[in-house]
């Protein structure tokens, strides 16, 4: 399939785009909430396909199509209104009705959903990335590491000290309104 | 018993109530709306095949493949071009299709955004390297005397059940039993052998920019090569990319506007040289153009209703 979409195949291409444009939808929200994460997508699709002469034969395509919706993403993400448009909305039906309910899920209430929400809009960037990608989007560390264009062993530290932040961030926000 | 605090769980329970969180976000989706429509990737596969990812490095360059009719895709808005914020001519690259853009005053060539093949033949008032627009008519015609279509120069009156023989192709019929049947036919042997059907305007077909025609549906056979179509278009009119059965096609409303394209024999000027709103599609070796008031989504509609 890749190889056709190399060659020129549109139709090939599409489907590649519909087999990875979940994760990439995911992937642009993560990173730029508060843009348009279906224009950022497209554009990075059209970008990708640009690209594909350069794409590595026999790397995993995932992270590679990732890292380019990442990097259009980023681009988009305006500095101003950051810190109001970050907390990522719950979706108001909660749990999609076509997905049965992980295990995960059920032991969360929403109460404490509300709560890691508002955690997760208070990290810093970097770090709600690196946690979107490795809790979110099941990524592994090696195409966390190529999605967000870093060091393989900074996905490690950074999830970490991502972790730590959270864990003082939930504190501060379970005990009152926190400060920043 | 409470619950511990979050942030007083170990790590891999506060992975879990990550991982757990994802089913709750309110993720973008990919479509298509509740409203129909197009998914990313056929958006992004129409913005490609409409040049957008040409880049140093772009795959080779596929040819416009005409898909047969098949369920539809329904329609996708992808590109809206307002002529007006356009100065001077811009030519759309487009595979098996040339729209050119600008002041209908102008000559096409102007910006050297109009290359017809070779060998086309010249319009009375053309050049070598393309037709020169007509000065823009003024619609104050009433409808002549005759069956719809009458007094308009779409060549000679067919019966419905010689279409096939006369054209040379299948010729495809809406089958919105709301349309129905043509109320004319013609072949206009001087142009293209191109197939014109008419219906007249009423209640649920109102008037195109012919006086008294409620549908005008023009079946032209022709090479899908580049440099097939040139459409002049002046200021007001709008181009639309839009997919008809998922195959790309164009919705080109707003100011009347002149229309020519390559057929098997050499370069067509349309001899109505004037032409309303418009949908403009093809299938295999065959062009199809839909003149209607209905606006797009009825176009797109009667479109993907043809057999």
């Amino acid at each position: 399939m890749i190889d056709r979409a190399r060659a020129g195949d549109v139709a090939a291409y599409e489907s590649l785009v519909r087999r990875y444009q979940d994760v990439a939808l995911r992937t642009a929200y993560l990173v730029a909430p508060e843009a348009d994460a279906a224009d950022a997508v497209q554009d990075a699709f059209l970008k990708a396909y640009a690209a594909l002469p350069r794409f590595r034969q026999g790397a995993p395509l995932r992270p590679w199509l990732l890292r380019i919706v990442a990097n259009e993403a980023r681009n988009r993400r305006r500095s101003a209104d950051r810190r109001a448009g970050l907390a990522m909305r719950a979706s108001i039906a909660g749990p999609r009705d076509d997905a049965a309910p992980s295990p995960e899920s059920e032991v969360i209430a929403d109460e404490t959903r509300g709560l890691l929400l508002s955690a997760l809009g208070r990290l810093r960037d970097e770090e709600r990335e690196v946690i979107g990608a490795r809790y979110f989007l099941g990524l592994s560390e090696a195409e966390t590491a190529e999605t967000l264009a870093i060091p393989a062993g900074t996905v490690k530290s950074r999830t970490s000290r991502a972790l730590g932040r959270l864990r003082v961030t939930l504190e501060a926000l379970d005990g009152g309104p926190a400060d920043g | 018993m409470a619950e511990q605090p979050l942030h007083l769980r170990p790590d891999a329970a506060l992975e879990d109530a990550l991982r757990g969180l994802t089913e709750a976000i309110a993720w973008p989706t990919p479509g298509p709306s509740p409203a129909g429509g197009p998914d990313l990737a056929a958006v992004v596969r129409a913005r490609i095949e409409a040049g957008e990812a040409t880049g140093v490095g772009a795959p080779g360059r596929s040819r416009w493949s005409w898909r047969p009719a098949r369920r539809a895709l329904v329609v996708a808005v992808i590109i809206l071009l307002a002529l007006a914020a356009l100065a001077g001519a811009a030519g759309l690259g487009l595979p098996g299709l040339r729209i050119i853009f600008g002041d209908p005053a102008a000559s096409p060539t102007a910006g050297g955004s109009v290359s017809p093949p070779e060998g086309s033949p010249t319009s009375s008032q053309g050049t070598a390297s393309g037709p020169a627009p007509t000065p823009r008519p003024t619609p104050s015609r009433t409808p002549a005397p005759g069956p719809p279509g009458s007094g308009l120069p779409l060549g000679t009156a067919i019966g419905l059940d010689e279409l096939d023989a006369q054209a040379g192709f299948h010729v495809i019929l809406p089958s919105d039993p709301a349309i129905g049947p043509p109320d004319s036919a013609w072949i206009d042997r001087s142009t293209n052998d191109q197939v014109t059907l008419v219906w007249a305007a009423d209640g649920s077909l109102p008037q195109t920019s012919e006086p008294g025609v409620g549908l005008l549906l023009t079946q032209f056979r022709g090479t899908v090569d580049d440099g097939y179509f040139s459409k002049i278009l002046g200021q007001d009119t709008t181009v639309e990319l839009v997919l008809v059965d998922g195959g790309r096609a164009y919705w080109i409303s707003g100011q009347p506007h002149q229309f020519f394209y390559e057929g098997p024999r050499g370069f067509v000027e349309d001899s109505r040289r004037w032409v309303g709103d418009v949908l403009l599609w093809a299938d295999g070796p065959i062009t199809y153009r839909l003149e209607t008031s209905l606006g797009r989504e009825a176009a797109i509609d009667i479109a993907e209703s043809m057999r």
